[in-house]
């Protein structure tokens, strides 16, 4: 680790979460700004509270949600978008899309130097049909034991080829690091790669409102600050995050175990985007998604749009499923795909 | 699906926001809905919760009144944003450093841990902490605007340049002089840091 990646985890440690309190000063504010006077909120301004909500899970959500937004308000700038791949590629076939979405720890800042402290978190490799009714999302563990090809790294730097953990690809060489990774391992086409910061997906949750999940039992894990009892819960974007992030008091500790959780909660938050009909409501949303998303430049704004408008349009089934895997030979902590299953699934779903 | 077109076409950039809150004050608050959340950690990190809730309040309140004065050309509000509240967070050196002192002596018992997983970090990280904020603490306070808003707010150099009202040249020489004292801090007891 070096300095500005110990020095961020230290700054980690010592944040703290906005409190209630700070509609106080929204309305201090406010009281400025109406010269005195009380005035009723508009609703571009969010009547509703606009959040300290902070938030999580990945996926289909964010692939509409967070990336029309991103493209919209931060335009083409060079800051949060990467090149598409180039080189001996799989090959492109039809309509199908196939989108690479991450979640991960921190924003990409490769202007800054020695930013080495993000890892992805959650890796989905999401295919849409040619009709855009279907919609595959495909998990990929993030400590499956994969062969990261040779990457470049933030500073330049050129890291060879190697065995290791697939989130690895990430710390490495950043979004495109990962999109290369996923397309060689899994020999399927990657047309775009997004990744969302988990904060993001706090303000996101928040903005919805809150997600419903439900619990086999009742957690109570210090170490992440969360306890929520047994039976059906409404957790808000910070909840949501450490719920989905989890590890160790729920399930078998096991990677496996938080991306089952991780789904669920996409599939509450599919269901509650669905039910937004409210042009002011999608635009908050839009609006927070916006600052935490890194995406590939060939997404641009039609391709974005007309996704969103389709997806909306076809009521897209997602079905989830986990890369089949098994436990790692050379490291009992580790997982590896398991073979062939692995690869039929990947075949199938650069042929669906 | 014309629902879904509305607001998409009209996205809202800071400045756009900030040129509406002149002929119409209370726009004002969109700005603190994108924003006073992210200010509050950055403040929360550097002067604890007590003082963060004022501070970006105060920080609100400053930059509105200064709204007129803000540059249109530049979309994003963040470097003008993190400029005042550094200003503000100055007032507070003594409270500041005095903070990382403390945690010099005891480990991080009473702050919040984030939901972040901690496993990966292991023990080193946890005993380079006090060294690091011993580091903090000793820095002046130019050097230390300078390392947190690049560390802890992720602004980039330009940003961080915007924010203090100096050249990019100094950001990173500021930067080089507290990194390098940050990692002689670390040197003495962690001959096993990572090398760039």
């Amino acid at each position: 680790m070096d300095d500005l990646t110990m020095l961020r985890d230290l700054g980690r440690g010592l944040e703290h979460e906005p409190p209630a309190g700070l509609a106080r000063q929204r309305r201090r504010l406010l009281d400025e700004a109406a010269g005195g006077r009380r005035r009723r909120l508009t609703p571009w301004s969010g009547g509703r509270r606009a959040g300290w909500i902070t938030l999580v899970a990945v996926a289909v959500v964010t692939a509409v949600l967070v990336v029309v937004p991103t493209v919209l308000l931060r335009g083409t700038t060079g800051a949060h978008t990467v090149a598409p791949l180039t080189g001996d590629r799989p090959a492109k076939k039809g309509e199908a899309l196939t989108v690479l979405l991450l979640g991960s720890d921190r924003r990409p800042t490769s202007a800054n130097a020695g930013d080495l402290g993000e890892r992805s978190d959650l890796m989905v490799l999401l295919r849409l049909s040619a009709d855009r009714k279907r919609a595959t999302a495909v998990s990929l563990p993030r400590d499956s034991m994969v062969r990261i090809p040779q990457c470049r790294s933030a500073d330049g730097r050129t890291v060879a080829a190697h065995q290791d953990m697939i989130n690895q690809a990430y710390a490495i060489g950043g979004l495109t690091c990962a999109w290369k990774t996923v397309e060689s391992t899994t020999g399927v086409r990657v047309d775009h790669a997004v990744a969302i910061r988990y904060d993001g997906l706090e303000k996101l949750v928040d903005a919805l409102g809150g997600v419903e999940v439900a619990l086999p039992r009742a957690v109570d894990d210090p170490k992440a600050k969360l306890k929520l009892p047994a039976g059906r819960s409404v957790l808000d974007g910070r909840t949501a995050v450490a719920y989905a992030r989890l590890r160790f008091a729920l399930g078998d500790g096991s990677d496996i175990a938080r991306i089952k959780r991780n789904q669920a909660l996409v599939q509450a938050l599919l269901k509650k985007f669905s039910r937004i009909d409210r042009p002011a409501d999608l635009a908050a949303l839009v609006r927070v998604a916006a600052t935490s998303v890194t995406a590939d430049a060939g997404l641009d704004l039609d391709t974005m749009l007309g996704l969103a408008l389709d997806v909306r349009r076809a009521g897209t089934r997602v079905t989830f499923v986990t890369v089949p895997w098994q436990p790692s030979r050379k490291d009992p902590n580790r997982i590896e795909w398991k073979q062939p299953d692995a690869a039929r699934l990947f075949a199938q779903l650069a042929a669906s | 699906m014309v629902s879904l077109m509305i607001p998409l076409a009209t996205p809202r950039l800071d400045s756009d926001l900030i040129a509406e809150s002149r002929a119409r004050p209370e726009a004002f608050a969109a700005l603190f809905d994108r924003y006073a959340a992210m200010l509050y950690r950055y403040v929360s990190r550097r002067l604890g919760p007590e003082v963060a809730e004022d501070l970006v309040g105060e920080t609100f309140l400053v930059a509105f009144r200064r709204r007129d004065r803000y540059d249109l050309t530049r979309p994003d509000a963040r470097p003008w944003l993190f400029g005042i509240v550094s200003k503000l967070v100055s007032r507070h050196h003594r409270d500041e450093a005095a903070r990382y002192r403390a945690l010099t002596r005891s480990p991080l018992d009473d702050v919040a841990e984030s939901p972040a997983e901690r496993v990966e970090d292991g023990v080193s990280a946890t005993a380079v902490r006090p060294l690091l904020a011993a580091a903090l603490a000793h820095l002046s306070k130019g050097d230390r605007d300078v390392l947190l808003l690049i560390a802890w707010a992720d602004l980039t150099y330009d940003e961080a340049a915007q924010a203090l009202g100096i050249p990019v040249g100094t950001v990173r020489s500021r930067l080089n002089r507290a990194r390098r004292k940050v990692r002689e801090a670390l040197g003495h007891t962690n001959p096993l840091r990572d090398e760039e």
